[in-house]
């Protein structure tokens, strides 16, 4: 089907539109074919599942699977509508399309593109689905023990429960900890004689061994095939990103168009629609924690200040008053102002030289020589030793508040002994 | 008994951080089912034994009895024989001097069944291995030469089929061999061929050719990637800012509502500060100021630290008071992990993973306790936390009189201050009344 494209602006090649669909298309993951853009343009009922589809593809956290294949459309649609609006899309005619399907193609197609706008969609969509051909090891903490799938409902404990049972449920904590403790060892010590015996296998000098993949797949030749198509279904994808990239600019004079095509919306009634949220519990809780953390030390500190400022005035009030009394206390001034002020960009910048996200993988080498952009080891349990003295110190806080607090709320009752369990 | 709402939260946090745990113990388990498999003696493919067993793959021929060939077999395994006797022949003329310095590569299955010779098998020669191999032990060389005079010495990975049909071309000259001599046939019978062990032989393997090709071209597209990502192109980023401007102006959603996201991402920031502050805090206060320098520098660190902790409230407060007039719009798909304070923040993604590299597994093992230490210590402040705020107001308000009270008491000590390691006894005493 050939349409006579518009060119708003000059610059744009003829032909180069098609082809940056045709990349776009290809760079996602079962990207509908080139047609149902220029379709969804205007607003043709035929091109709007396949884009409820796509941006569902899109905007599920969850690896695709059978289990996603096999959601209805209403379903998806509906949870695409919540996805959207809670990342604060702001076209409201999107959560007033139907959900059957029938139509809406173009509002479906200016949501995609939203998403394109704010973020590398298809190459975080193919960071997802990497084929890691080495053993991987994640240096951030992100999501170390996080849970990546939305737990099962669990149908009981909806009363009340004993304490003891909170108690034993801990206890189940701890044993896992243990556990995983223990298995981890195991793992890595396997892993070090996977690395340790295949030394000098590898074609990649830089590497020097193989992987636990690499291996695997000579062990088992019908695996390294499946893993060798996979690899080249990436390699593909790789390349339809990089085009996609290169031939951006033209799609996006395109978008500008369609957006023209669409009547102004007119500004929100006061009442928004209100969509059944993915997940029901939210983290208004983690809030209130925070909240009360502050606010304790709030106290703590008013508390102090005033104390200190008092003792302060009265022991400057014995001193003299000489002109480089009043430097050095600016002095003090600029530096406190300094640090305080370094101790808040801790927190507010976004980003700070933080060792890159991402996994990082794992070579052995006898010598622990690394590259510029190579991490070594020492290094980094360097820097994990310090965080976890940090924490340590924290949960020690802590757990030092409550001891305070349930002593002096015990102690009020006499006629009893409390005998502390032995210190470590 | 404790509230049924404290219950459901308290339950829901931990069961949610055992859940946690089991899926990483789960992803540990099958790691360590891979390594396992690995170090033991591979298994040969398919049923490489030397009883021949009838093929249930194979439709093509009748299932060879075992050792009875028939005479038309017989037949092709003297012009195999033949052939193969002569290739040898020409081959080790030209080519036996440096046979054996070449290192040995491991390109088809055939080497798990013949590991013990250091014939070299390159796809060119298949008869040089055989020659090779037919001085010491002619049946398996044989094996290992049908495999690429199959006619397809490029085919690093042969097919359940492919090897199926060797194997029964394989098997066919076996007892034709033993025939001929007769006295290797009782060394060649039912002797298991030696497991190959990543141990002893691990440092022979050589990664097929199409795997390396494919690895690198894919390697060198993330490169790209990368480089694009980080210089990209003006007008397309102008572009994009530009649509996502007009899409605002064009909406009827004037007034950007706080996201679920957004409500995360701001309360995250203060999580951390506040636990910077607090640490800092400390540091202060237990600090012994030696001079009024030092102790000037001391007072105005704190005020300057109270007021940041107020501007801190401030800012939870306003959000908290935007969160219950507007209510957020729902939570975002799935459930957006909880990123540790520890976690230095948003740093560009690279695309390309970097090597991380270790010494020994002393290393290794030091650096994955310390990395899961991290981890259950975040798990563990998140949960006394949690705790804190759940049970000592529980204990605060309940009635000392009951007996309940004390098992409360118990309960909250060994969970508040023990982390549930410990219990404490309480003895009543008597002497009081």
């Amino acid at each position: 089907m050939r349409r006579r494209r518009v060119d708003p602006a000059a610059g744009a090649r003829a032909g180069a539109l098609p082809e940056a669909i045709a990349a776009l298309s290809r760079s996602l993951p079962s990207g509908p074919r080139p047609e149902i853009f220029r379709r969804a343009k205007f607003d043709r009922p035929e091109a709007t599942s396949a884009l409820w589809q796509l941006l569902f593809r899109v905007l599920s956290p969850l690896p695709a699977g059978n289990a996603l294949a096999s959601i209805a459309l209403e379903v998806q649609a509906r949870l695409v509508k919540s996805a959207l609006c809670s990342q604060g899309y702001p076209r409201l005619a999107l959560a007033q399309l139907p959900e059957d399907g029938s139509q809406g193609s173009r509002e479906l197609l200016l949501a995609l593109s939203w998403l394109l706008a704010r973020g590398p969609v298809p190459e975080q969509m193919l960071a997802q689905t990497r084929v890691p051909l080495g053993d991987e090891m994640t240096v951030c903490q992100c999501e170390a023990l996080a849970s990546l799938v939305p737990p099962a409902p669990h149908m009981e404990a909806e009363g009340p429960v004993d304490v003891r049972h909170v108690q034993w449920l801990m206890g189940k904590l701890r044993f896992r900890w243990r556990q995983l403790v223990s298995s981890q060892q195991e793992q890595c010590a396997l892993l070090s004689k996977i690395h340790l015996y295949t030394r000098g296998c590898h074609s990649d000098q830089n590497l020097g061994h193989l992987s636990v993949t690499e291996a695997e797949m000579l062990r088992d030749p019908e695996g390294g095939q499946k893993l060798l198509r996979t690899l080249e279904r990436e390699s593909r994808r790789l390349e339809a990103v990089l085009a996609w990239r290169r031939a951006e600019p033209v799609f996006w004079q395109w978008m500008d168009t369609v957006l023209g095509t669409c009547a102004p919306e007119a500004p929100a009634a006061a009442s928004q629609p209100t969509f059944l949220p993915w997940v029901p519990e939210c983290g208004d809780g983690e809030l209130e924690l925070v909240v009360r953390e502050l606010q304790t030390l709030e106290e703590e500190l008013r508390e102090a200040v005033e104390r200190r400022r008092v003792a302060w005035e009265a022991k400057a009030r014995g001193c003299g008053r000489g002109p480089e009394w009043s430097a050095a206390r600016r002095a003090s001034r600029e530096t406190v102002e300094k640090e305080l002020g370094a101790l808040q960009r801790c927190w507010e910048q976004e980003s700070g030289p933080a060792p890159a996200h991402g996994p990082h993988r794992l070579v052995r080498r006898e010598d622990g020589a690394a590259g510029d952009r190579d991490l070594r080891a020492a290094e980094l349990i360097r820097t994990l030793r310090s965080q976890e003295a940090c924490l340590e110190a924290v949960l020690r806080q802590l757990q030092g508040q409550c001891r305070q607090e349930l002593a002096r709320l015990a102690g009020a009752l006499p006629g009893l002994i409390w005998i502390l369990p032995p210190g470590r | 008994m404790l509230p049924a709402d404290c219950s459901r939260r308290l339950v829901a946090e931990l069961q949610g951080a055992l859940d946690a745990c089991a899926q990483r113990q789960l992803q540990l388990e099958q790691s360590l089912r891979v390594c396992r498999r690995l170090l033991q003696a591979w298994e040969p493919p398919g049923t490489w034994t030397w009883e021949p067993p009838p093929e249930p793959e194979t439709n093509e021929e009748d299932p060879l009895p075992a050792c009875t060939p028939s005479p038309q077999d017989l037949k092709e395994l003297e012009f195999l024989t033949q052939a193969l006797e002569k290739a040898v022949r020409v081959r080790r003329g030209i080519t036996k001097a440096g046979e054996r310095n070449k290192a040995p590569s491991l390109k088809s299955r055939s080497i798990v069944t013949s590991p013990g010779t250091t014939a070299s098998t390159p796809p060119q020669s298949p008869g040089q291995a055989g020659g090779h191999a037919s001085d010491t032990r002619p049946t398996k060389g044989l094996r290992q030469t049908t495999v690429p005079a199959k006619g397809r010495p490029e085919r690093q990975l042969p097919s359940v089929r492919d090897r199926t049909r060797a194997g029964i071309g394989a098997r066919a000259p076996r007892p034709g061999a033993g025939l001929r001599n007769q006295h290797m046939a009782p060394s060649a019978a039912p002797q298991a061929p030696e497991a190959f062990t990543l141990k002893e032989k691990g440092h022979l393997l050589r990664l097929p050719a199409a795997f390396r090709k494919a690895a690198s071209q894919n390697s060198s597209l993330w490169v790209q990637l990368s480089s694009m990502q980080t210089s990209d192109s003006m007008d397309a980023a102008a572009a994009k800012t530009q649509f996502l401007q007009n899409i605002q102006t064009a909406s009827g959603g004037s007034q950007p509502r706080l996201s679920a996201a957004e409500v995360e991402a701001e309360a995250r920031r203060l999580r951390k500060a506040c636990s910077l502050l607090r640490l800092r805090v400390r540091e202060e206060l237990s600090a012994a100021p030696m001079d009024w320098m030092q102790e000037y520098r001391c007072l105005l660190t704190l005020e300057g630290l109270q007021a940041m902790v107020g501007q801190c409230l401030q800012r939870l407060q306003e959000l908290r008071a935007a969160v219950a007039e507007r209510p957020p719009l729902p939570c975002p798909v799935g459930r957006p992990p909880r990123a540790s304070p520890s976690c230095g923040g948003r740093a560009e993604p690279t695309w390309s993973p970097q090597l991380l590299v270790y010494s020994s597994t002393q290393e290794l093992q030091t650096l994955a306790a310390l990395k899961l230490r991290v981890a259950v210590l975040d798990q563990q402040i998140h949960l006394e936390k949690v705790l804190m705020a759940e049970l000592l107001p529980l204990v605060s308000a309940a009635q000392p009189e009951g007996p309940s009270w004390l098992t409360l008491c118990r309960a909250a000590h060994s969970l508040l201050c023990e982390g549930g390691a410990r219990v404490l006894t309480i003895l009543r005493d008597e002497s009081v009344d």
